[in-house]
């Protein structure tokens, strides 16, 4: 226990012995080989799964007695209903403890991760059923490189109580796909190990077997009091133990036990607990004494005796403890929110949970803040609307950042009327201007329009130009996403002509990029230069929503119009961005442009791990078009089975979202999936045909007409003759089928090269297209030719190849593109391991695969096909 | 009672303020006061990077738990063996 920078004492002292470690060897080994490479420089992750009473603490326990000339660093997350974010690294000392915490969470993760990465560490984080959501923030940035530190990272949960949304799955979700990771499951111990612990009593080790199902905690208890009847629960175990104590101890104890965090040291003269009293309750073996303070020395221990407070007792209990904590410093008004709600302290437990829901949000923990805010508003007394307007509007805020949409929208919907009460116009129209961009998000176009028009309305009303200009830009940005590109313009022009007469240097700017934007999509290059200008300035100012927007636009409009490498170089910058700004919107739609760019380049593997990773993020409607279609069309493509339903969310999607960028990429895709299977679908033969001709009029929308219009003429429909559409397609138009295929071996899209060649009427190009589609993995749609072929009598249909024979990166994870391109550029293992913060042996263990996968036998071999790779 | 030498590390004592000591009495006399068994603080002396405490206990185990209570480093503690001076030059 590290204590040499902390308040108390050292060193820890208890007031019981830790549990005897029984059947408990491999798991002890394994623990005790990861520490010693730990030691070596080498660090790993152990994950200890166990119900409660599983021996989960005692394991960690006998690790930390061995680990002698290693910083221990061991913290529990809280049990309290909303935990304290950030509360194991609080308690660690590792960020600052006076809760007034201003970093970036990017800031304090680096900050945690310097406090361990130079000597060697064990850092053990216990109970994370109960983590807050910055913590697992910290965690997942400490085990992307834990194999380049000398650090034991070992994480205890009870498997029981991790739902499938639970705020650590995607930490487990990220170990899990780690190299070397160790998860422990603690099994029951045996009748054989329960009768070594009864040894030398009169109790039946069979019985006790049975009563405990085997549970260690149970056994223990049922042990230590082998004169008494066997208990019925693990309940009546523990309170056996204090079947004699005095009613004055009695409620000590329950005192102790309303404090589920612990019970700080220095709160004890404040509540008259004396020393005698202390040494009394040492007796009942039920306490633990740390540097901190009091706890009991299990949390079934601590549940037991707070199941003694008689009905009513709780509230003075926790009163008394709110009352003691408010004398000691640092103020944390988590834990005072947990005790002012227990006490029924209305006041306090709504001024306490704003505190303590703004530093959550600080730290990054929207649902702890979600979760404050809506503590305040349950318990707010005040009758002053907009009081209660402005904690709905920032609860709205919190559950637009953790992804709950129709909250959002309904608790900024029910500020409308309070505004109205209090005749707070501006009030009004901002909320209606919030309630627009949320309802985008959701992907409800119509209602979002008709929110920001409201806005406007009533801010131009009211005389309030910053409220009204904002709205402008929202509407001037919709009708860019729907390619009004006039009345985008127009609306760009009004908005900076607001900014302006004002001085709002953010709008000005905002309607600036709205312009951009205009310009990019119609096909001006010229603009993109100055977007990445803009994305400077915004960032230089802080303005981090407004560049990650720009970020979202530029890398979309470099995808759809088939700049695909510029595209990638923008996303390998814009996702961690937007990740470390926690920016959730832009995270979720850039990764959803990553998935189609990845589909795009042939990269299968990569594309659906991005579209998998944006519906796990409970990734807004608005950016969920492109993972539903890429979750379905590359499966199509590969030859498995594809779950065709998912374009139907998807066309149900674009229906509502009304953009014809998006309408016409499911079009395409409904297409491709009719041609493949067969089966008739009139939103393709009746709908595409009908309405191509509409959509491919709108600037910008050249390519995915184009796409679109390929796969109508494929599937033998009737094609509108389209005016504008993009070079490639162009080119097939003219019947220059090499020259197209060409165009697209440059933009990089082997799947577009392939199926020009197959629209060839000359067999020996539809050869060369079946062919590349077999290299590229794409054995289902190459299938689906070769049948056509056959069916037409043809004589030259290439064989199915029995597995891939040409190098290509079709299978290559995120990870392992990412491995690939530095090797592609000559680094070497030792250098690439230093690069992404992994052992050199993990860098054998990706270069080894990625050689497998390209279907190449050296490194060097991926150094010389860097470009035929796509690699650079 | 046994009288007790207490080492506390923090950094920069010697450049306590009066009120910062103030307020530290006054924890500590709280401290104190809030054990329930025989304890008294004689004195203590600020130096360096350290405040050495002199306290009459009955035990150890008290010392330590004073300085819990009070929120204060205890690094070290250790019993007084003997205490002598000029007036103990002549046996």
């Amino acid at each position: 226990m590290t204590t040499s920078n902390s308040p108390g004492v050292s060193p820890e002292d208890t007031y019981t012995q830790a549990v005897r470690l029984l059947e408990r060897d491999a798991e002890t080994g394994v623990l005790r080989a990861a520490l010693g490479s730990a030691r070596d420089g080498e660090g790993s992750i152990v994950v200890i799964a166990g119900e409660s009473g599983a021996g989960k603490s005692s394991l960690v326990d006998a690790l930390v007695s061995e680990a002698d000339g290693v910083r221990v660093l061991r913290a529990h997350c809280d049990p309290l209903d909303t935990p304290r974010p950030l509360g194991p690294f609080r308690d660690l000392r590792l960020v600052d403890t006076s809760g007034r915490e201003d970093a970036s969470r990017a800031e304090l993760c680096e900050r945690v991760y310097d406090a361990v990465r130079d000597e060697p560490a064990l850092l053990v984080v216990e109970d994370l059923h109960w983590v807050d959501a910055a913590t697992v923030d910290v965690l997942r940035f400490l085990a992307r490189r834990v194999e380049s530190m000398p650090l034991l990272l070992v994480l205890t949960y009870r498997d029981g109580e991790i739902d499938p949304r639970h705020s650590v799955r995607p930490l487990l979700g990220d170990v899990a796909s780690l190299d070397g990771i160790v998860q422990l499951a603690l099994a029951p111990l045996s009748v054989h190990a329960v009768r070594d612990v009864v040894a030398g009593t009169h109790l039946d080790a069979e019985r006790v077997h049975a009563l405990t199902g085997g549970n260690p905690f149970f056994v223990t208890e049922v042990a230590k009091e082998p004169d008494r009847p066997l208990p019925n629960s693990v309940r009546d175990a523990v309170l056996a133990h204090i079947a004699d104590v005095t009613d004055h101890d009695l409620e000590v104890l329950q005192l102790i036990a309303a404090a589920p965090d612990r019970l700080d040291n220095r709160v004890l003269p404040h509540l008259g607990v004396d020393l005698p009293t202390l040494r009394r309750l040492q007796d009942t073996a039920l306490l633990t004494r740390t540097a901190e303070g009091l706890v009991f020395r299990h949390e079934l221990a601590r549940q037991a005796v707070e199941s003694t407070v008689p009905p009513g007792g709780g509230p003075r209990l926790h009163a008394r403890l709110l009352e003691a904590l408010q004398t000691i410093e640092p103020a944390d008004p988590a834990v005072f929110t947990h005790h002012a709600v227990a006490a029924r302290d209305n006041a306090r437990a709504t001024a306490y949970a704003c505190q303590a829901a703004e530093e959550a949000s600080t730290a990054g923990s929207h649902s702890e803040a979600a979760a404050f805010f809506e503590i305040a508003l349950e318990h707010l007394e005040s009758r002053d609307p907009v009081e209660r307007a402005g904690l709905l509007l920032r609860l709205a805020y919190q559950q637009y950042m953790t992804s709950r949409l129709a909250e959002a929208i309904a608790n900024t919907r029910a500020t409308f009327r309070l505004w109205e009460e209090a005749g707070d116009d501006d009030g009004l129209a901002a909320a209606h201007d919030a309630v627009a961009l949320y309802e985008y998000y959701n992907a409800h176009r119509a209602k979002a329009e008709h929110h920001a028009d409201t806005a406007a309305r009533i801010a131009q009303g009211a005389g309030t130009a910053s409220t009204y200009g904002a709205s402008r830009a929202t509407r001037g940005f919709m009708a860019y996403m729907r390619n009004d590109l006039d009345q985008a313009r127009a609306l760009a022009t009004e908005a900076h002509e607001v900014a302006r007469r004002n001085e709002l240097a953010q709008l000005g700017l905002r309607s600036e990029v709205v312009a951009s934007v205009v310009d990019l999509v119609s096909g001006d290059e010229s603009a993109r230069p100055v977007l990445l200008t803009q994305v400077e300035a915004a960032r230089d100012r802080g303005w981090d929503e407004l560049a990650s927007t720009v970020y979202s636009q530029v890398a979309s409009l470099d995808v759809e119009h088939g700049r695909l490498r510029d595209a990638e170089q923008v996303l390998q910058v814009s996702i961690p961005f937007a990740d470390a700004r926690d920016i959730p919107i832009c995270r979720h739609w850039q990764t959803g442009v990553r998935a189609r760019l990845q589909l795009l380049r042939g990269r299968w593997e990569a594309a659906l791990e991005d579209a998998a990773a944006v519906v796990a993020d409970d990734g807004m409607p608005l950016a969920l078009v492109w993972p539903r279609l890429v979750s379905v069309l590359v499966p199509l493509r590969r030859g498995e089975h594809a779950d065709l339903g998912v374009l139907d969310d998807a066309w149900s999607l674009v229906e509502q979202i009304d953009e014809p960028l998006r309408r016409l990429a499911v079009l395409a895709a409904l297409a491709e999936a009719a041609w493949m299977t067969g089966r008739h679908d009139p939103r393709v033969s009746e709908g595409a045909v009908a309405h191509l001709d509409g959509l491919a009029s709108r600037p910008g929308a050249e390519w995915g007409a184009g796409n679109c219009g390929a796969w109508l003429r494929r599937m033998g429909l009737p094609v509108p003759d389209v005016a504008r559409s993009a070079t490639p397609y162009r080119l097939v138009d003219e019947g220059r089928i090499a020259d197209a295929a060409a165009y697209w071996a440059r933009v990089g899209d082997p799947f577009a090269e392939a199926m020009t060649w197959t629209d060839s009427a000359v067999p020996e190009d539809r050869v060369t297209g079946i062919r590349l589609l077999d290299s590229i993995g794409a054995i289902g749609t190459a299938d689906r030719l070769r049948v056509a072929m056959r069916q037409e009598g043809s004589v030259v249909v290439p064989q199915r190849p029995r597995e891939s024979t040409r190098a290509n990166p079709a299978g290559l994870t995120n990870r392992q593109l990412e491995v690939a391109r530095l090797v592609a550029r000559g680094l070497s293992n030792s250098e690439i391991a230093a690069q992404l913060f992994i052992s050199p042996k993990t860098a054998d263990h990706h270069v080894s695969a990625i050689l497998t996968k390209l279907g190449v036998p050296s490194r060097r071999a991926v150094v010389v096909n860097a470009e035929q790779l796509g690699l650079t | 009672m046994q009288r007790f030498i207490i080492e506390r590390e923090i950094p920069d004592a010697k450049d306590l303020t009066q009120d910062q000591m103030a307020e530290i009495a006054r924890t500590s006399n709280a401290a104190v006061e809030s054990l329930g068994v025989p304890y008294e603080w004689v004195v203590s002396y600020v130096a360096g990077d350290r405040i050495y405490c002199v306290h009459d206990a009955v035990d150890a185990d008290a010392v330590l738990e004073h300085a819990r209570r009070g929120g204060f480093p205890a690094n070290k503690v250790t019993p007084v063996a003997a205490e002598f001076g000029p007036h103990t030059a002549t046996l």
